[in-house]
């Protein structure tokens, strides 16, 4: 039987994309395009609202994912999607940053006119719906398409202004390293699926338990992490992320750097911890995962010191935060897989509010280089804020919540004995204090070398402060989310 | 003139009166939670109030908060000892984090300690004008994270509170100070997260390894229920020390101090001299000791040199320096290192002294900062080269640096003097009552710690104050201090001269978290 209610979230963007090309038909190209805009944004938030119908009880989010792990798990296309309390979680998010892109990108394509704004908000749509679809997926092809949707539609993404060679040669390194990458998947997921007879993953799981390791198995599985670890940009699979984060359009950025990684994550909890969670493997990728964590953190950070762009110290800044989530994630158990949803929606506000200041700052005074933050106390308060708030938030100082993200991250692998990754962890995060801070420094305490005021609109104003607000409380209560995604966390073992 | 003192005296009778012993019944307030929200709350009031208005809210937050600290001081029953005012609401129930605050001993004359130079550096920071609305916001917001740190009996809490201070410290420097203040702000900021990467890895270890699960100090220093296996004690406790042992700026973790605090705006320096760093002294007798007794038994002999080193080394430094400033700070860098020597010897005198040495420090090294950063202003130059016979243009200024500078040395009748006898004392009864031979030679090392304070501080008064006049010129434009500048020094020089004069109460104070704890650990022997 097929329940709409599981894929209705990417139904809502689906149709919100199609309607958004038809409606595109009735505006004067040189319009401001409202109409396509507010479809656009409708679309987004419906599907965040759908969330709340998945479950059938109640009106918020929270008490869809109760009812999610009470049992009442809708299903479709025989059990090929299936939307659990974990799937909303990851959604959420996704969602989330979806909706923050499309503000971000009102503004970056006001200060960048062009033509194919609608096309652009499309293109994010279909994105957004393939990578809202990953999370549900129970079953690797069906994965495999919801990520193949996410990364195409994010190649012409990444590469939208045609005119800029920079962005041009971001589109065609992600699409270059990308596509080689997703080949490496589906080479590693054939060999599971030669081992084990079937594609889905819990049926994965069953069979695998039986058998014992395998070099050819382990090749396999060293093929998934490394398709997927280019992803969520953990080294050394890395190499495309400076180079496309800082040619990419500024909205762009913000979605790779959020949607795609949590999607990217969705994956590897699903296919790691259900599928390949036997002991033939386990031994095996954790070990992996430690190295891919250790290296990327040491790297990410260790190369975001010297840089002078933002949009790059960002994509470095990337790179670590993959690091230290896979930290959680290869902990794993409820307390570590609690954690890294913990810490993405933490790092959802932290990230979107920190490009959205970015985008608003190069709609002002065209230049991404941090030295031209200088004096934004003066400017613009709120954005100052926001960079000090944010980055700070990332670098895992309290009272932001990127701390009580990371106190949990390493918490769990501590848990797990994995004591000194989370020492490594926590000593580069001192590193990265040095170049966060250099920001927050330009931002708060440098001098302005131009008085003049950056004009925020009230929708950006108010974005600005409830990320801040956000980011502030969840250091201080992470409670109620916390219980949320434990509660998330739980239903992938039941 | 009347309304500053209108401004103090109100709110301080009015928090004076607020509450009263948890004996005598339920308290209006939560009396712990005031004195963070009280400062927290008037970083906000600061927030949306015109700028005319920032230095006497905080002024006046300030004077409430130190009439609860008096209060507290007055109320903390003797005859119970043990955590008093405790509130306690669970945070995150799997994890084994909650709310809790509490003050034995200790603990209430580090809050006394807090209120009194948070209500100095208000009244010092009275003629700040560049961004005078965020300089009060980020100060207020400082002296909340500090006092949640003495406060927090949870882990996680003490953790959070405490790099809730070093974040606006940060902006202090960087923003308010002088010299080369950003390089000084980000190695401050660097050094102290640095030390707080191995206090938070080492508070999750003993979290996932103790038997107990949670956080609380309480629970945690209850080592039979722990089960922490002296291997883990012998690994984690050094670390956990040097963590905390940067706070106070340990040798070699030092270097990040003396350059913070001569950039620093006098406020910043005087709270980060006098209260932020004590807390590292204070967390290793809160946290490392009870938790790791034995670790501390194996480690404290070792550590101890680096605490000597501490003393002798930042002595000899000041006596070199040229800037007026950064003799001041060396000589904290040097006091801290006596106050770690204390808890080194890890006898009931040596720890009581360095609780009381960690009080007495905060007052005067408070004092001394309030009187150079006053002299500075008039002055506009720290160099020694150039300052001289100053005494005769700012008489009253040159009386209380004089008084502070004695203090520092540890004449008897100021509150130096107790807290460094003390110190030795332990010292002396660690080495020669068959405890580890190594104080016995360490004991005389130190004493000579106080000989060279004596010089470099006589020879600091001698060339600014008495010596021949540098510069004829600076001398003729000095003016002694005004009313609302001499008023926080003279208040610091009371509060030396009362814990000098009688430690009785204060050393009882100390004792009644002391010596329980010598029991629980039980020395050397």
């Amino acid at each position: 039987m097929i329940q709409v209610q599981a894929f209705l979230p990417e139904l809502w963007l689906v149709s919100a994309a199609f309607l958004v090309i038809i409606a595109d038909l009735f505006q004067k190209s040189t319009s401001s395009k409202t109409v396509v805009k507010g479809i656009a944004v409708l679309g987004v938030v419906g599907a965040l609202l759908s969330l709340c119908c998945i479950s059938g009880c109640g009106s918020c989010p929270i008490s869809a994912c109760c009812s999610a792990v009470a049992g009442n798990v809708p299903t479709a296309f025989g059990g090929f999607l299936k939307t659990d309390a974990l799937s909303v979680f990851f959604k959420v998010i996704i969602l989330l940053a979806t909706l923050f892109t499309l503000l971000i990108s009102f503004r970056f394509f006001k200060a960048n006119p062009t033509p194919y704004l609608t096309e652009f908000i499309a293109v994010l749509l279909f994105s957004a719906a393939g990578a809202s679809a990953l999370t549900s997926a129970q079953e690797i092809i069906t994965l495999y398409v919801a990520l193949e949707t996410l990364t195409i539609s994010s190649y012409l993404l990444a590469s939208f202004m045609k005119k800029d060679k920079a962005s041009n040669e971001a589109g065609m390194k992600y699409l270059l390293l990308g596509a080689f990458s997703s080949a490496l998947l589906l080479f590693g997921f054939s060999y599971l699926y030669g081992f084990t007879g079937t594609t889905v993953i819990s049926e994965i799981g069953k069979v695998l338990a039986t058998q014992v390791a395998s070099p050819l198995l382990t090749l396999s599985v060293i093929m998934i992490v490394a398709g997927l670890a280019f992803k969520i940009s953990l080294a050394p699979f890395h190499m495309w992320t400076p180079d496309v984060y800082e040619g990419a359009p500024t909205p762009v950025t913000a979605f790779l750097s959020v949607a795609s990684k949590t999607a990217g994550f969705a994956a590897f909890v699903r296919l790691f911890w259900v599928g390949l969670s036997v002991p033939a493997l386990q031994p095996t990728w954790i070990a992996l995962f430690a190295v891919l964590a250790v290296i990327s953190i040491i790297l990410g950070n260790l190369e975001a010191l010297p840089q002078r762009n933002i949009k790059r110290l960002m994509a470095y800044s990337s790179i670590a935060q993959a690091g230290y989530i896979s930290t959680g994630f290869l902990a794993g158990g409820q307390l570590g897989l609690t954690a890294v949803l913990f810490y993405m929606f933490v790092y959802l506000f932290a990230n979107m509010g920190v490009f959205l200041a970015i985008t608003i700052v190069a709609a002002k005074t065209g230049s991404e280089q941090i030295e031209d933050y200088a004096g934004m106390w003066k400017r613009s308060p709120l954005i100052g804020i926001m960079l000090l708030v944010g980055l700070l938030s990332l670098a895992g100082v309290p009272p932001f919540a990127g701390f009580s993200g990371k106190w949990y991250l390493f918490g769990a692998a501590i848990s797990k004995g994995y004591t000194w990754i989370a020492l490594v962890g926590m000593i580069f995060s001192v590193v990265s204090l040095y170049y966060y801070l250099q920001v927050a420094r330009q931002a708060l305490i440098s001098a302005p070398k131009d008085d003049s005021p950056i004009e925020l609109s009230w929708v950006e104003n108010a974005v600005l402060v409830i990320c801040v607000l956000f980011i502030v409380t969840l250091g201080f209560w992470p409670t109620p989310i916390m219980q949320i995604a434990q509660t998330a966390a739980t239903s992938l073992f039941n | 003139m009347f309304s500053v003192l209108a401004t103090i005296l109100v709110p301080f009778a009015v928090s004076f009166c607020l509450f009263h012993s948890v004996a005598q019944g339920p308290n209006l307030l939560p009396v712990l939670s005031t004195f963070i929200l009280a400062p927290f709350l008037a970083a906000l009031l600061v927030m949306i109030a015109p700028e005319k208005f920032a230095r006497w809210i905080s002024l006046g937050a300030a004077s409430f908060v130190l009439g609860l600290g008096v209060k507290l001081f007055l109320c903390y029953q003797t005859a119970v000892s043990g955590f008093q005012f405790v509130e306690e609401i669970p945070w995150l129930k799997n994890l084994g984090i909650s709310y809790i605050l509490g003050v034995d001993g200790m603990s209430t004359l580090m809050v006394l300690l807090v209120t009194c130079v948070y209500f100095a550096g208000a009244l010092i920071s009275w003629n700040i004008s560049l961004r005078r609305k965020e300089y009060f916001v980020l100060f207020s917001l400082l002296v909340s994270g500090v006092a949640g740190a003495y406060e927090s009996l949870d882990l996680f809490f003490f953790f959070l509170f405490y790099e809730f201070a070093v974040l606006p410290m940060y902006l202090l420097v960087g923003i308010w100070g002088t010299g080369r203040k950003e390089y000084a702000a980000m190695k401050l900021t660097v050094y102290l997260l640095a030390g707080s990467a191995f206090m938070l890895v080492g508070f999750l270890a003993i979290y996932f390894t103790s038997n107990v699960h949670t956080f609380d100090i309480r629970a945690l220093s209850d080592l039979s229920a722990t089960g922490l296996s002296v291997s883990f004690q012998n690994t984690w406790f050094p670390l956990l020390f040097v963590g905390f042992g940067v706070i106070s700026a340990l040798f070699p973790f030092h270097t990040w101090s003396p350059d913070g605090y001569g950039s620093a705006p006098t406020a910043a320096s005087m709270l980060h001299a006098g209260v932020l760093k004590s807390l590292g002294g204070y967390s290793i007798i809160r946290v490392a000791l009870p938790l790791m007794p034995d670790g501390a038994k194996h480690w404290l002999p070792y550590l101890a040199i680096l605490a000597l080193i501490n003393m002798l080394y930042a002595a000899i430094v000041a006596l070199k320096q040229t800037d007026f400033k950064y003799v001041i700070a060396y000589s904290s860098v040097s006091h801290c290192g006596t106050i770690l020597f204390g808890i080194c010897t890890l006898e009931a005198a040596g720890l009581n002294g360095a609780v009381i040495q960690t009080f007495s420090h905060g007052i005067v090294a408070a004092m001394t900062f309030a009187l150079v950063g006053t002299v500075y202003g008039k002055a506009h130059t720290r160099e020694l080269a150039k300052l001289g016979g100053l005494s005769k243009c700012m008489p009253v200024l040159g009386a209380l640096f004089v008084a502070a500078a004695m203090a520092n040395v540890g004449l008897p009748g100021l509150s130096g003097f107790v807290g460094e006898f003390l110190v030795f004392l332990g010292s002396y009864q660690s080495g020669f009552r068959g405890g580890f031979s190594i104080f016995q030679a360490l004991f005389p090392i130190g004493v000579l710690a106080i000989v060279l304070t004596a010089i470099y501080y006589l020879r600091l008064v001698q060339m600014v104050f008495f010596g021949p006049v540098k510069d004829p010129h600076l001398n003729e434009e000095v003016k002694d201090g005004s009313f609302i500048e001499i008023l926080p020094i003279a208040f610091l020089l009371i509060v030396s001269l009362l814990v000098g004069l009688y430690p009785k109460p204060f050393v009882d104070m100390s004792n009644l978290s002391i010596a329980p704890l010598i029991d629980h650990i039980g020395g050397f022997k």
